[in-house]
């Protein structure tokens, strides 16, 4: 396109046909996101499959054994070619409380890497009495983390042989790789179904060996699982894995055998030397009897030799106190004696005062006068001193006078010298001559010291004047006072004289007083003699008083110490008499001991013999090696992706289809309309290809736009939708791989170019083929053509001209008759595959448990339980009166298979045939006939049947433990979509497994079927020690119900599909046929037909289109349904094969209301019709 | 307002965008009843719209259009479909008949919505087509599907006869044919007939000779002597 205007005239026809470019566009989009979406969801389901279960490092390989796997065991296997890794981890079933009835888990230790559990909430178990649970099992259990969970084994040994504890607490919720589903597998305890996993740590478990073995393949990880690719890379080292089996197994055994060998070795050598040390011990105790009897004799030998001594001690004491009695009476004696010595000094002395005072009043006067003496002798005195002082001053007065002779003579003295002196000079001045200067001076000199010296002789003349005078006065006082003086003395001699003549006269009284004295002071120091006597005796009676209290206390301690002597004697006594006692049961217990551990000895010897016989009985060991396929739940998501691919494989095709056939009469038409301009460009002498190429442009970027729309939201969208619907199978699983697959992107994109292109360069050459000239002319109107039923009168004659003009018309437009028929049979079969497909899935609890299975619950009993009390419960239930009817039977999973597939079944064996029938309807789901149970052959259920590819009048065999194989005859197919059953009387299973069967079951219906009617009857059955569980039939439904669920969203996605395809088909359509023929409706218009009329005359086609479409759907819908229905059913189940009258109407509603919503909108669009225009002149 | 048709001051304004274009701008005529009407103008002169504006099938800007008395341009969308249905027959010159009816069947289609038609088959003798009674359009030549066309006009029985060059693709003699049955059908039957044309030669036909220019009617003149079609040579 080179030429600028037909550019600009290409982008101005997108512009004008807007609609047409989108319906190309969104038809394609629609169409390529389908078949890219879908059909990329299988390979994404599986590419998010690998994803978790790389993740969650899920193992390839698991190795059981019969016998348990030793460390040897994993050290083998780590060995072998092509493995990775080696895990080893413990497991084991347990029962446990849920609700009101007990279940099965399983429970696992959990290993160090592979098959990774996630804790959903809370966290993983730490410590060995930590679990954490199944996430789903506790939604349903009632348990709660942080309670504690109780386990008991199911069997007769305790669970805590194998774990260490039987009560863990729950810390966790969790999920595993291995249950991506609700699948848990199967036991062989309880109802044999497992409910869910614990998962606890590897301490928990106390076990000695492994029970199994995981193992990673080397470079699985690389291959998406579920591929061949990883299929054959597992498989080759699975066989690897094979070839050490044989000798692995040997080895094990021989490990067993030489443990249990060398245990009981081990044994032997312990009961040996338990004998020995019984046998030491018993000589020990002997012994030590003997001698507790020894000592008990020498104690009371002991005790009665204290007894003596007391009395002894006693004696001695009372001896004692009858002497100190004497003693004390003795003193007592003494001390009267020396009072009354007392007494008597006491009356002398007072004689002797008495005396005394008498010589004191003599003695009064006596110194009165001895008074008077000697004061007169003090006067005496006095006047003596006076004297002597008198005679001291005449003395002195003397020696003054001396003095003053002395002076008189100096004085003399020096008058003289200084006469001398004063001559010397009176001399010396004659001498000289006043005439010379130097005697003239030395006169001068001469003449004033000779006036001095006679002056000082004056003065010195007075001066002994005066002494002269005081000489004489001096000698006066002296000679007066010295008469006085010897008048005194004489006076003094004669008073002496007297007082000498008194004093001697008061000695002699005073001699006389003095003896008296002399004689008291005698009599008194005998006094005090006598005293001290008597004091002395006092001093010695005391000391007597206290030796005597002493001696009085030591016997009272005496006594004491004799009263504990007798009580410790008696306690001793009582000592010996127990001791005695203990000494006789002791000698009991000894001989018991002797016979207990004879017998034990005895026992310990029969079980050596024993494990020695079963020692000898341990066969090989068996080991189990699967692979990932063991694994139920991950083949059946292996198995849901490629139902998704047989979905992918159809569905889209058909989206696909209409899509192509919508882009092609839609590009047909728009070339048609445009054949005027197509002319006019011929004419105008462009080249076929610029004229082909605006509408293969046109075409191209409508489809390219629509297939990148198409591919981008379909490859998301789809697969998302489709993994998340599966999500609520797989709830655990929450990885989304979705990336684009380009192979599906292309494979849809060029379909879609190819479909378009070619229909759109058909039609160009159709057109491009003619004349220029022939081009501009309107074509030449298509023929009208007489029908089948003109030939018909009498129903043609009676329909109006509008009806025969839309039978003509149908017949006329052949493709868009077959096409819209194809657009509404396509929308009306996916709309009836989704309604079917609900109906199908939900029905089968409807048709399960309200036509086949008529039971309302079902009554496990408790196989521990005595049968007795089996029976009660039994009868419990029997005799409620709000029960209607019973049916005893055994219910047991177990592996049934032919055609060398083996397959998980559950037994049903009817205890009386007749009830049983009233719970169990076997009938066949074609023809409705109704099978009995007999005695001869089984009943199987269809799904099984076709499994197994069985058919009545086949064999199919039984797996048992004991019996091996036990082979029975399919009698009949019956009817059932929920499980597997195998049916068969109690004479049949008799005949094969040769023992009655444990009747394990009640199958019961109440009177009036209220749900709570059937609960409260179970809840009183299940009270009964002999009833484990209940189960309700309304209760599987729900479940049944829930899990289905995910293919809603899955129906929901069909159903919208088909609403969007029918949309855009029809209206398309419509849209084509309007425009072709808007000259006829015009000219309708111009005849006077009414708006609604006009319509009619369009819708009445429509109408009839719609119709005929629904019904091709219907056919196309019930084939397309039954397709579905088989590749998606899951292995467990049988789906309906019907779909409900009701989802018919639903269908065929829906596309009539497509059809009508299309119509309404086209109303608007045939109003619009201008006349004038339309009329005006040939396009 | 005696006539039987009345048109007064009678405008149409299409507008194409900001232009207004008047296609019509005030047009006044009478017809009298049983009256052969020939409108002529050349190309774009507004006939076409009159002939829309008469039968119904387009609402007049203003002015207004009386039919029989009846006020048609206050009528609503389905009133003038009745008045199409009932007093209005048209005749293309595309003829437009439905591809997949016969002749009698076309014919047929227009009569079963009328109060009071005619015998399609007496109809269809009529205009000349009594042995093509079965045959679909695509077997009939131009001139004998114009035949259907007028029959299916006519079978309604119509106030109102409106013809649209219904000559135009039309041979001569086939057109003169075609305007020999129009002329006859209005004699004979009385029935007002509108035939509009640009060919001005058709004029001495007429009863009475509209010419419209430019929108407007430029002379309106009533033919006392009418020449009949057979002697009238263009």
């Amino acid at each position: 396109m080179k030429k600028k205007a037909l550019r600009k005239e290409f982008y101005m026809e997108i512009r004008r046909s807007l609609g047409r470019f989108l319906s190309i566009f969104f038809i394609v989009a629609i169409g390529v996101a389908f078949f890219s979406g879908i059909r990329a969801s299988e390979p994404d389901m599986r590419l998010s499959g690998d994803k978790y279960f790389d993740e969650k490092n899920l193992m390839d390989i698991q190795v059981i054994s019969t016998l348990g796997l030793s460390e040897r065991d994993v050290k083998a296997l780590e060995a072998v070619e092509g493995i990775e890794k080696v895990e080893a981890g413990y497991s084991i079933d347990a029962l446990c409380m849920k609700e009101d009835s007990q279940a099965a888990v399983h429970v696992m230790s959990v290993l160090p890497s592979l098959n990774m559990v996630t804790a959903e909430e809370g966290r993983l178990p730490k410590s060995w009495d930590e679990c954490a649970v199944d996430a789903d099992f506790l939604a349903e259990s009632g348990y709660k983390i942080g309670e504690k969970i109780h386990l008991t084994s199911g069997k007769e040994d305790s669970i805590t042989d194998t774990l260490k504890t039987d009560t863990f607490t729950i810390v966790g919720t969790v999920s595993s790789p291995c249950y991506i589903s609700f699948g848990r597998g199967s036991t062989n305890i309880g109802t044999g179904s497992v409910s869910g996993f614990i998962s606890v740590p590897e301490e928990s478990f106390k076990l000695d060996v492994y029970t199994e073995i995981y193992a990673a393949v080397d470079g699985a990880k690389d291959f998406t699982a579920f591929t061949d690719e990883y299929e054959e890379c597992v498989s080759a080292v699975l066989k690897n894995v094979e070839a050490i089996k044989e000798e692995r197994q040997k080895m094990r055994r021989q490990e067993i055998v030489d443990e249990a060998e060398s245990e009981l070795d081990e044994a032997r050598e312990k009961l040996e030397d338990a004998k020995k040390e019984a046998e030491e011990e018993l000589g020990d105790a002997k012994k030590e009897l003997d001698d507790g009897w020894q000592q008990l004799n020498d104690g009371k030998a002991k005790i009665s030799a204290s007894w003596t001594e007391l009395e002894n001690s006693r004696a001695a004491l009372i001896s004692g106190q009858e002497e100190l009695n004497v003693n004390r009476r003795t003193v007592e004696d003494s001390q009267a004696e020396l009072n009354s010595k007392q007494a008597e000094l006491n009356a002398q002395l007072k004689e002797l005062n008495t005396q005394q005072e008498l010589l004191d009043a003599e003695k009064i006067p006596l110194e009165e006068q001895q008074a008077q003496v000697d004061n007169l002798r003090e006067l005496l005195n006095q006047k003596q001193t006076e004297l002597d002082q008198a005679k001291v001053s005449i003395v002195q007065l003397q020696s003054d006078n001396e003095g003053l002779n002395t002076e008189i003579t100096e004085i003399t003295a020096s008058g003289e010298g200084l006469q001398a002196e004063l001559t010397a000079m009176q001399n010396e001045l004659n001498g000289l001559d006043p005439s010379l200067p130097e005697q003239a001076e030395r006169i001068e000199e001469l003449n004033t010291l000779i006036a001095d010296n006679i002056n000082k002789i004056s003065d010195v003349q007075i001066k002994l004047e005066e002494v002269y005078t005081q000489f004489a006065t001096n000698q006066a006082i002296i000679d007066m006072m010295q008469q006085e003086v010897e008048k005194g003395q004489a006076e003094l001699t004669a008073g002496q004289q007297q007082i000498d003549e008194g004093q001697a006269e008061l000695d002699k009284y005073w001699a006389k007083v003095n003896d008296a004295q002399q004689i008291l002071s005698d009599g008194r120091a005998e006094l005090t003699a006598g005293q001290q006597q008597i004091d002395e005796g006092q001093a010695q009676l005391d000391a007597a008083w206290v030796q005597l209290e002493s001696a009085q206390a030591e016997i009272n301690s005496g006594w004491v110490q004799l009263t504990d002597g007798q009580n410790q004697l008696a306690s001793a006594e009582a000592e010996i008499v127990e001791n005695e006692k203990k000494l006789a049961d002791g000698q009991k217990e000894y001989d018991e001991g002797r016979l207990e551990a004879d017998a034990k000895i005895a026992d310990a010897e029969a079980e050596i013999k024993d494990a020695e016989d079963e020692i000898s009985k341990i066969e090989n060991a068996k080991w189990y090696i699967y692979d990932r396929d063991n694994l139920n739940d991950y083949t059946g998501y292996g198995e849901n992706a490629d139902r998704m691919r047989a979905i992918g494989e159809v569905f889209p095709v058909l989206f696909f289809l209409v899509a192509a056939l919508i882009s092609l009469t839609t590009m047909t038409r728009m070339v048609e309309e445009q054949r005027t301009q197509i002319g006019t460009m011929k004419a105008l002498g462009y080249n076929r290809f610029s004229i082909a190429g605006k509408y293969i442009g046109y075409a191209f970027l409508a489809t390219v736009a629509g297939c990148i729309l198409g591919i981008l939201f379909g490859e998301k969208v789809f697969p998302y939708i489709i993994i998340y619907a599966y999500g609520i199978m797989y709830q655990h699983m929450d990885t989304y791989v979705i990336p684009y697959n380009i192979q599906y992107a292309l494979l849809a994109a060029l379909a879609a170019m190819a479909c378009t292109l070619l229909a759109t360069v058909f039609s160009c050459y159709k057109e491009l083929r003619e004349q220029a000239a022939e081009l501009m002319r309107p074509p030449t109107p298509k023929q009208g053509k007489r029908v089948l039923l003109e030939r018909v009168p009498f129903i043609w004659g009676r329909l109006s001209f509008t009806w025969k003009s839309t039978i003509r018309n149908l017949v006329r437009y052949k493709k868009r008759f077959f096409m819209t028929i194809f657009g509404i049979g396509g929308c009306m079969a996916l709309l009836l595959v989704g309604f079917g497909l609900k109906d199908s899935i939900f029905d089968i609890g409807l048709l399960q448990y309200h036509e086949l299975q008529l039971y309302d619950g079902n009554i496990i009993l408790n196989e521990d339980a005595e049968k007795e009390e089996q029976e009660q419960a039994i009868r419990v239930l029997e005799q409620d009166s709000r029960v209607e009817a019973t049916a005893v039977n055994f219910l047991k999973q177990v592996k049934v298979g032919a055609n060398k597939t083996w397959k998980d079944v559950y037994l049903n064996v009817a205890e009386d045939t007749e009830e049983f029938s009233e719970f169990i309807v076997f009938r066949n789901r074609r023809t409705k006939e109704i099978y009995t149970l007999d005695d001869e052959g089984v009943i199987l259920t269809e799904k099984m049947a076709k499994e197994l590819d069985v058919e009545p009048g086949d064999t199919i065999y039984i797996k048992d433990d004991v019996k091996g194989e036990i082979p029975y005859t399919v009698s009949a197919v019956c009817e059932n979509y929920m499980q597997h059953f195998l049916y068969m009387t109690s004479d049949g299973y008799k005949r094969g497994y040769g023992n009655e069967p444990k009747y394990n079951s009640v199958y019961y219906s109440v009177k009036d079927g209220e749900e709570d009617t059937i609960k409260s009857v179970g809840e009183d059955v299940i009270k009964e020690e002999g009833a484990l569980s209940v189960s309700y039939a309304s209760g599987i439904e729900a479940q049944l119900d829930d899990m289905l669920g995910s293919l809603n969203i899955v129906i929901v996605v069909l159903v919208i599909s088909a609403g969007m395809l029918a949309f855009v088909v029809l209206y398309n359509l419509n849209n084509i046929n309007i425009t072709e023929r808007k000259r006829e409706l015009a000219t309708l218009k111009v005849l006077g037909f009414y708006p609604l009329e006009v319509a009619e005359y369009v819708y009445r086609e429509n109408i009839i289109l719609t119709i005929l479409g629904g019904f091709f759907g219907i056919v196309c819908g019930k084939l397309l349904h039954r397709f579905i229905i088989v590749t998606v059913e899951i292995e467990s189940a049988m789906f309906g094969r019907n779909i409900d009258f009701r989802s018919f109407i639903y269908g065929f509603l829906i596309t009539f209301g497509f059809s009508i919503l299309v119509n309404g909108v086209m109303y608007f669009k045939l109003k619009k019709i201008d006349m004038v225009e339309s009329l005006k002149s040939v396009e | 307002m005696s006539g039987f048709v009345c048109l007064k001051d009678i405008t149409k304004v299409y507008k194409m965008g900001e232009v207004e274009i008047h296609a019509v701008d005030g047009i006044n005529f009478e017809i009298e009843k049983g009256e052969l009407v020939v409108i002529v103008g050349p190309s774009g002169a507004g006939k076409t719209t009159v002939l829309n504006l008469l039968g119904g099938m387009d609402t007049a800007t203003s002015g207004k259009l009386f039919v029989d008395g009846a006020d048609i341009t206050r009528y609503n969308e389905r009133q003038l479909t009745s008045y199409r249905r009932d007093d209005i027959g048209f005749v293309f010159q595309f003829y437009n008949l439905i591809p997949n009816l016969t002749a009698k069947e076309n014919v047929e289609l227009a009569l079963q919505i009328c109060k009071d038609p005619l015998d399609a088959q007496t109809v269809l003798e009529d205009v000349g087509l009594g042995h093509r009674l079965d045959n679909f359009p695509a077997q009939l030549s131009g001139g004998e599907q114009q035949r259907v066309s007028i029959a299916r006009a006519l079978a309604k029985n119509p106030k109102l006869l409106l013809c649209d060059e219904p000559t135009g693709a039309l041979d001569y003699n086939t057109g003169k044919a075609i305007l020999q049955l129009l002329q006859d059908m209005c004699r004979e039957k009385g029935m007002t007939v509108i035939v509009i044309t640009h060919n001005s030669a058709l004029a001495p036909m007429a009863d009475r000779l509209i010419k419209i220019k430019n929108g407007k009617v430029s002379s309106m003149v009533k033919n006392e002597s009418p020449m009949s079609i057979a002697d009238i040579e263009w």
